[in-house]
């Protein structure tokens, strides 16, 4: 019972951990440039953060060969050939870490061209985290619980079998 | 105890008893095999456009490690071409033994080498070269192709299949990861196997071999070294041999106390956390060190790779469990301890593999009907363009896994604990260190 | 042995044949124009024969990055080259001659070392007489220098001139600007009772009448595909390899006797009025055709038509003036 009861206990702090909204910091949307260089095979600067809202433009500057820009989840991309700079403007309603990578085939290490840019928090990263915390911590009591009601539910159906006799 | 017999069930039996439906797997497996070396060999250099690397490093990798491990144990070894021309060669038949058998020199593997450390090296190897051999395609073709002609050097000299049980790179994880599979193979009753005259599980009959894998099905009771060959089942004279459906992770209830197996763990799980950050990471300099095989550079990538994997990792577990106090010598508390590493292992190669897949399985399309970057279009799918696929899902899925993986090491690290007589906390907090390190690079 | 094994034995060694021998003869019949950047071998195989009026097919791939490809002094649309695919092309050649094939992506620092020939054979039917590039005919030296002693205060307009236009006494047509730099007709003015700007302006408006808006789209638009990498997309000379080029300076190939510093060298800067407005279309036509004998400047001469050429210089003035929109 006491074992059914924290099992419960477990799963519904998990969803809370997964699934509560967290307290979004309003900010005002503001517009952001960045230029990136690319080059065989990495974006310089690689990493990126805005607030989610914001109107971000993407000027893309090949050093080296033709190279893309490809933004996971949003979907949108561009690409540059050297000399030919390349903007890319969109507006970051997605909140999260996404990564952005190259997708103009440049050379052997293409598939691995990859840079990270952070809408917002990356509330994935927290909420797992969290998640594990809770695994770690939770297991112990739980399996405690779990082990004591199985003994009980064994040495209960012992006496059953006993009184039957 | 709550296993569901599967050869119970005619149409299983028969079909894994008989040896057409496997040759049929076979031959496709080993025609895709030879060809894969060959597109590597002549076709197109970049990589994302050949046969070799897209159907080698993502459509194989990623049903090996998404479906083939964790739901079928060794169940790739039990399709797997390598072997297959040695071993044909071998036994002088393709199907059932002939009547006179080729005179090899059949010599047992060399004791001091009957353990997984060989395998330890050869995956190690590979990984310290895995930018150059990941992306270019004759790379590929000409470790593929060594790996077969080994195969069958190996076959001609030692007895069974001594590629497959002690050099093969991947089984050595395949192994270790197959103790977490839902199904086995075990014998029926034991006392069937204490009176059988023979043994012709092990020592092979007219109805067909020897265990290739030098295991004695009677004494299975783990899933490591079992290639799921299904020679015993026609050889057994007594219908002992059953394949099982069971619970997860059923082999880590009794934990193995060997040093190999306790470091392929540590060599899977450091290899998971350098490819996350290295390969699916923003930081350009170490995917250069990574690649420039050679330089400086690379040879301190290589340097930290394995100071990471034999130093850093298992000396902070050591520290953790140091204050244990327990009976057993730290060795073998090490060595047990550490299997509660297995499934997290597992879970950070499928969190890891998941993202590459899905970013670049539409590759696929494209190679299936251009394998050599010839201009070809066999099925109609060579201008498939690169698309990743269901990004959205991605991470709730790493979450899933790693987590997933952390519950699952922590009842695992519960279990072994209980065995040596210790208290699991300071296993399960390592665990939960390195899952925090993945999903920090992952997410 | 039994007829299964015997079976299983076939299959086995046929359908192994089969995977192998196919693809193989295939392959082997499929010739191909590899793209591979110039550190790496450039085109290969870099020469092909071709026949007048007998249509030439090419398939190209390339081996590691985006090239494109075409044909110089040929009036036809570049083709992307893309890695691991295979482009296939059409060439027809009325003339006989020597032909250069090039690049047309930017794919690394030597991109523009990335060239082949076609050799087209056939009976002439008119031979063509040789032009003489003007700066032949004028007898300039190319690499001397020609900085402008004086430069106007700030970008000259060609509106502005436009409004001085009427009773300038000097030639307006095409033969006069392109073998005279701005500062040679900015002198030439001197004896009217223009100021120094209205003096510049008036040179501005010249160049504008010798040209037209289509040029000079067609100028950018070759500006963009294949100077900006070097001379930077604002003409500054800070494009994308412009460091790489000077840092190459000092590992370079042996200078020319007689002639001046020719290492590689930093790419010109167009914003810089005092080198340009020195430099008559002539002397920028000389410098293109023949490129930097060392420098890292490409010769373009076998790529460009002379329409394109003359496009391209008047664009790269329209850094120093302003044209009306």
């Amino acid at each position: 019972m006491r074992f059914h009861l924290s099992l419960l206990l477990l799963v519904m702090a998990g969803l809370m951990v997964a699934f509560a909204p967290l307290p979004v910091p309003t900010t005002t949307p503001q517009e952001r440039t960045f230029e990136i260089d690319a080059h065989q095979f990495a974006y310089s600067p690689s990493e990126f953060h805005v607030n989610p809202g914001d109107t971000v433009t993407i000027q893309l500057v090949s050093t080296d060969v033709v190279h893309g820009l490809y933004v996971d989840d949003y979907d949108i991309s561009i690409e540059a050939d050297p000399g030919q700079s390349a903007t890319l403007t969109f507006v970051a309603d997605k909140p999260g870490s996404f990564r952005f990578r190259c997708n103009v085939t440049c050379g052997a290490m293409h598939p691995f061209m990859i840079g990270k840019l952070t809408v917002g928090n990356n509330s994935w990263l927290y909420r797992s985290i969290g998640l594990s915390i809770l695994a770690a911590i939770g297991f112990f009591p739980l399996s405690h619980l779990h082990l004591r009601a199985v003994q009980v539910s064994f040495s209960d159906r012992k006496t059953k079998e006993e009184r039957i006799k | 105890m709550n296993r569901i017999e599967l050869t119970r069930i005619p149409f299983i039996k028969n079909a894994l008893k008989s040896r057409y439906p496997q040759l049929a797997v076979f031959i496709v497996m080993l025609i895709g095999y030879i060809f894969a070396i060959l597109a590597g060999l002549i076709g197109t250099p970049v990589g994302s456009h050949n046969f070799s690397i897209v159907f080698v490093w993502i459509a194989w990798w990623a049903i090996l490690i998404l479906v083939a491990v964790p739901f079928f144990g060794r169940g790739w070894c039990a399709v797997c071409p390598i072997p297959l021309p040695g071993e044909w060669l071998q036994r002088g038949a393709i199907l059932n033994p002939p009547d006179k058998r080729p005179k090899w020199l059949n010599l047992r593997f060399p004791k001091m080498f009957r353990n997984i450390w060989l395998q330890n090296i050869s995956f190690l190897l590979l990984a310290l070269f895995s930018s150059v051999l990941l992306t270019t395609p004759n790379i590929t073709g000409i470790v593929l192709a060594a790996m077969l002609f080994a195969a069958i050097g190996l076959s001609t000299v030692f007895e069974r299949r001594a590629f497959c049980r002690y050099l093969c790179p991947v089984g050595g994880f395949i192994g270790l990861y197959s103790q977490t599979a839902p199904i086995e193979l075990r014998i029926k009753d034991k006392q069937i196997c204490v009176k059988c005259e023979g043994k012709p599980c092990y020592n092979g009959s007219t109805n067909g071999y020897g265990c290739p894998w030098d295991v004695f099905p009677g004494g299975l009771t783990k899933n490591t070294y079992c290639g799921l060959c299904m020679e015993c089942i026609r050889t057994c004279p007594h219908d002992n041999i059953a394949v099982n459906l069971r619970p997860f992770s059923a082999d880590l209830a009794k934990p193995s106390t060997r040093m190999d197996e306790a470091f392929k763990a540590f060599i899977m799980l450091g290899s998971a956390i350098i490819y996350a950050g290295v390969l699916l990471g923003p930081w350009g300099a170490f995917k250069d060190a990574a690649y420039n095989v050679g330089s400086n550079a690379w040879l301190v990538y290589g340097v930290a790779f394995l100071a990471f994997i034999f130093v850093i990792l298992p000396s902070l577990f050591t520290l953790g469990i140091l204050n244990t106090k327990s009976a057993l010598p730290l060795k073998q508390r090490f060595a047990s301890l550490s299997t509660a590493l297995i499934p997290l292992g597992l879970m950070f190669w499928v969190a890891f593999s998941l993202s590459f897949v899905l970013t670049n399985a539409s590759y696929i399309l494209a190679a299936f009907s251009d394998p050599l970057g010839l201009g070809w279009n066999l099925f109609g799918t060579a201008n498939a363009a690169w698309q990743p696929m269901l990004t959205s899902i991605l991470a709730p899925a790493q979450t899933l896994a790693l987590v997933g993986g952390l519950i699952w090491s922590a009842r695992t690290a519960q279990k072994a604990a209980g065995e040596v007589k210790v208290s699991p906390i300071p296993v399960i907090v390592y665990c939960f260190i390195v899952t925090s390190l993945m999903l920090w690079l992952l997410l | 042995m039994k007829r299964s094994e015997l079976i299983s034995r076939i299959l086995i060694v046929a359908g192994i044949l089969l995977a192998v021998g196919a693809p193989l003869f295939l392959w082997a019949r499929t010739p191909l124009i590899h793209a591979r950047m110039a550190e790496d071998g450039g085109w290969s195989p870099d020469l092909i024969q071709a026949e007048v009026g007998k249509p030439l097919h090419l398939k190209i791939t390339s081996d590691d990055v985006v090239h494109g490809f075409a044909v110089g002094q040929m009036d036809m649309q570049s083709v992307d080259v893309l890695p691991g695919k295979v482009t296939e092309i059409t060439l027809n050649f009325d003339k006989p001659g020597v032909y250069t094939y090039y690049c047309t992506r930017w794919c690394g620092l030597n991109h523009w070392r990335m060239r082949g020939t076609i050799e087209v054979s056939g009976t002439p039917s008119d031979p063509e007489p040789a032009t003489v590039p003007l700066y032949v005919s004028l007898d300039l030296d190319l690499d001397a220098p020609h900085d402008s002693p004086i430069v106007p205060n700030g970008k000259p307009s060609a509106t502005s001139g436009q409004l001085l236009e009427t009773n300038l006494p000097i030639d307006q047509g095409a033969e006069y600007y392109r073998s005279h730099s701005p500062y040679q007709i900015f002198a030439d003015l001197s004896n009217t009772s223009l100021t120094e700007t209205q003096r510049w302006d008036s040179v501005a408006y010249l160049w504008q009448i010798n040209t037209t808006p289509e040029s000079l789209a067609n100028g950018r638009q070759l500006y963009a595909q294949n100077c900006a990498a070097c001379h930077g997309e604002t003409g500054a000379g800070d494009g994308v390899f412009a460091d790489d080029l000077e840092i190459a300076g000092e590992s370079s190939m042996q200078t020319m006797e007689g002639a001046m510093d020719m290492v590689m060298q930093s790419p010109v800067d167009f914003t810089n009025p005092r080198r340009m407005l020195g430099a008559s279309p002539a002397l920028l036509q000389g410098k293109i055709l023949r490129g930097g004998m060392g420098t890292g400047m490409p010769m373009w001469g076998s790529i460009f038509t002379e329409e394109q050429i003359w496009d391209l210089i008047a664009y790269i003035y329209s850094f120093q003036f302003e044209y009306e929109r």
